[in-house]
């Protein structure tokens, strides 16, 4: 029982951990993806896009396998309001261009926004609600006034109404930003014609690269610069990355350590049954049949362990997707079931517990049957 | 042959050159003191244990040129063993405690038939299909009688059969042993520290001090190489 219970305990903090870490992991994919940077993103290598974006996201548009593109458009500004007579202003804050339009097809980003609206006109603004706040509680209505410094370092300045506070679970979407219309903020930098980035997004995600590379062949000359999700953000994702790999390697750790309960566990039944195998052996069992009859043990052992400890994660890693459970109550997970990743722990799992029971069992060959009688 | 435990100093010798034959079909006593070696002797005959020096010779087959496998296989065909505290599996049933060595030979077809057939004849039949740790210590011991009759051996060796048993289940044990040995004609080697249980028997042989002795202790005749 208590071998069975350290297979069943050692898959099941895999499973757990496969859950929560690669959850957390692939939640923060999904964030990215649909809020910032699509499945492929488009930029220029040196300075910003001065081909049109209509003529861009049209073309990509054209291809089967993408659902949407949109462009954005990247700054920053310095943020002012004044509530009940104070004046409180907030600079360096990151402000987004978008086509509200097309925003709402390549991104899920409009859905983040908790109260109001999400950028409708030239001149709504959405602000994340970490702004909102540092704003003394910026509301919806309230007039804000940016200040932007153009391409030709002159400021400009232009009052804007709250439409909307953006409010992100796990905070990968715009709650440290602002949000107006792509148009707005080409005026007020100077860059009309002008675009930072195309977000594209994908039917099938498993084509970026190939869409990317059949982008830079049709564009050979632009300087433009194509990138999946995994090089956009890949220092953002190699951290977590290495951190899951670790944790993925505790939980292995973890069912090694059960491994090593069951020899212990093992041991202590050759031990409880020494005298039995001597009259076992002592009634014609040879050697190569007490073996057997240990391994055939750790072989039930690794079964039934496998099996209530796979039953166990799976129905962990259903709870979790059916209950949609967040990590620290904010970010939901984004959970799933990779069945080659069951297979192959339940699989690990088994044959390190017959693994686990060849030296008791091979001790339990070693014991000569008159030595083994004398046990009392 | 000589048994000899340790070396040097500590050195025991269980067994001193003994040397004698059994007929088929003999009830044989070993009888002796605690510590004379009578134990060791029913080991070597059982081939449980080798002999320092000398061998066995059972049914014309020298068993010192046997490997560990063929050991095996001729304590399953050729011996039976009744241990002084029956030694029965708990996990299992009576029925399957007596049907063991015949699995171990791997001749399943009559085996559980034949072992009912046993265990009528011992008088167990009512406790056939109960654990092995469920039933009396006079009831264990007839289950042992039939399991160490299972494979038709040869010879069958008991030591102190009837150690743990109060003198009525003794008694009735002794007479089960005696009924068998007539009825099947095997040859029954017992150990035993009190023969007065046993009655008349065919042939006793006492050991002391690792050596033994045709006979009782008062007109015993060693029996050496």
């Amino acid at each position: 029982m208590g071998a069975v219970l350290a297979v069943t305990i050692g898959i099941l903090v895999i499973h757990v951990n496969f859950v929560i870490f690669q959850g957390l992991f692939d939640a923060i994919v999904r964030d990215l993806t649909d809020y910032r940077f699509g499945n492929l993103q488009v930029t220029d290598e040196e300075d910003y896009i001065d081909k049109s974006d209509h003529s861009l996201v049209n073309w990509f548009e054209r291809i089967p396998y993408v659902y949407a593109a949109t462009p954005r458009l990247d700054s920053s500004a310095a943020i002012n309001i004044t509530k009940f007579g104070k004046r409180i202003e907030e600079t360096r804050v990151p402000v987004v261009g978008v086509d509200p339009l097309r925003d709402i097809r390549a991104s899920t980003v409009h859905k983040t926004v908790t109260e109001g609206q999400y950028v409708f006109s030239r001149n709504s603004i959405v602000l994340g609600s970490n702004v909102a706040k540092d704003l003394g509680g910026a509301q919806v209505g309230d007039n804000v006034k940016l200040k932007i410094v153009d391409r030709y370092g002159q400021d400009q300045l232009k009052r804007f109404v709250v439409t909307g506070i953006a409010n992100s679970p796990g905070g990968q979407g715009f709650d440290y930003s602002v949000v107006m219309h792509i148009d707005t903020l080409r005026d007020m930098m100077n860059r009309e014609g002008y675009t930072g980035s195309i977000m594209v997004k994908l039917n099938d995600p498993t084509k970026a690269t190939e869409i990317k590379e059949f982008f830079l062949r049709s564009f050979p000359n632009q300087d433009f610069k194509a990138e999946t999700l995994e090089e956009v953000a890949e220092q953002q994702l190699a951290g977590f990355r290495s951190g899951i790999a670790m944790i993925n390697m505790i939980g292995y750790f973890g069912m090694m350590s059960s491994a090593f309960a069951i020899v212990t566990i093992q041991m202590m039944l050759v031990n409880g049954k020494t005298k039995e195998i001597g009259v076992m052996r002592a009634i014609g069992a040879k050697r190569k049949d007490i073996l057997i009859i240990f391994l055939f043990q750790g072989l039930i052992i690794g079964t039934i362990g496998a099996t209530v400890g796979t039953a166990a994660g799976l129905g962990y890693t259903i709870y979790a997707m059916e209950t949609k459970m967040s990590w620290n109550n904010s970010l939901p997970l984004e959970v799933t079931i990779q069945w080659d990743k069951v297979i192959q722990t339940a699989l690990t799992s088994f044959s390190l517990a017959l693994i686990a029971s060849l030296y008791p069992s091979y001790r339990a060959t070693k014991l000569l049957p008159v030595e083994a009688m004398r046990t009392v | 042959m000589t048994k000899i435990y340790g070396e040097g100093d500590t050195q025991v010798r269980a067994l001193r050159d003994v040397s004698f034959s059994v007929r088929k079909g003999e009830f044989l006593l070993i009888i002796g003191a605690s510590g004379s070696g009578k134990s060791t002797l029913l080991n070597m005959i059982g081939l449980l244990d080798r002999p320092t020096n000398g061998n066995v010779i059972i049914d014309g087959i020298n068993t010192s040129t046997l490997s560990d496998n063929q050991i095996s296989s001729f304590r399953n065909q050729k011996l039976g063993f009744i241990f002084q505290s029956a030694n029965l599996l708990s996990d299992l049933t009576v029925l399957e405690n007596v049907t063991l060595p015949r699995q171990i030979l791997g001749n399943n077809e009559t085996a559980i038939s034949d072992a009912k057939k046993l265990l009528t004849t011992v008088g167990l039949e009512p406790q056939m299909y109960k654990r092995a740790n469920k039933i009396s210590g006079g009831q264990a011991q007839r289950a042992a009688i039939a399991r160490g009759l299972a494979n038709s051996p040869s010879i069958v060796l008991a030591d102190e059969p009837t150690g743990n048993l109060d003198s009525v289940t003794a008694e009735t044990v002794v007479q089960l042993m005696k009924s068998m040995s007539r009825k099947l004609g095997q040859t029954f080697i017992v150990v035993t520290h009190d023969p007065s249980q046993f009655g008349d028997v065919d042939r006793v042989i006492t050991t002391k001090d690792g050596r033994a002795f045709e006979g009782k202790e008062s007109n015993k005749i060693e029996v050496t190489a």
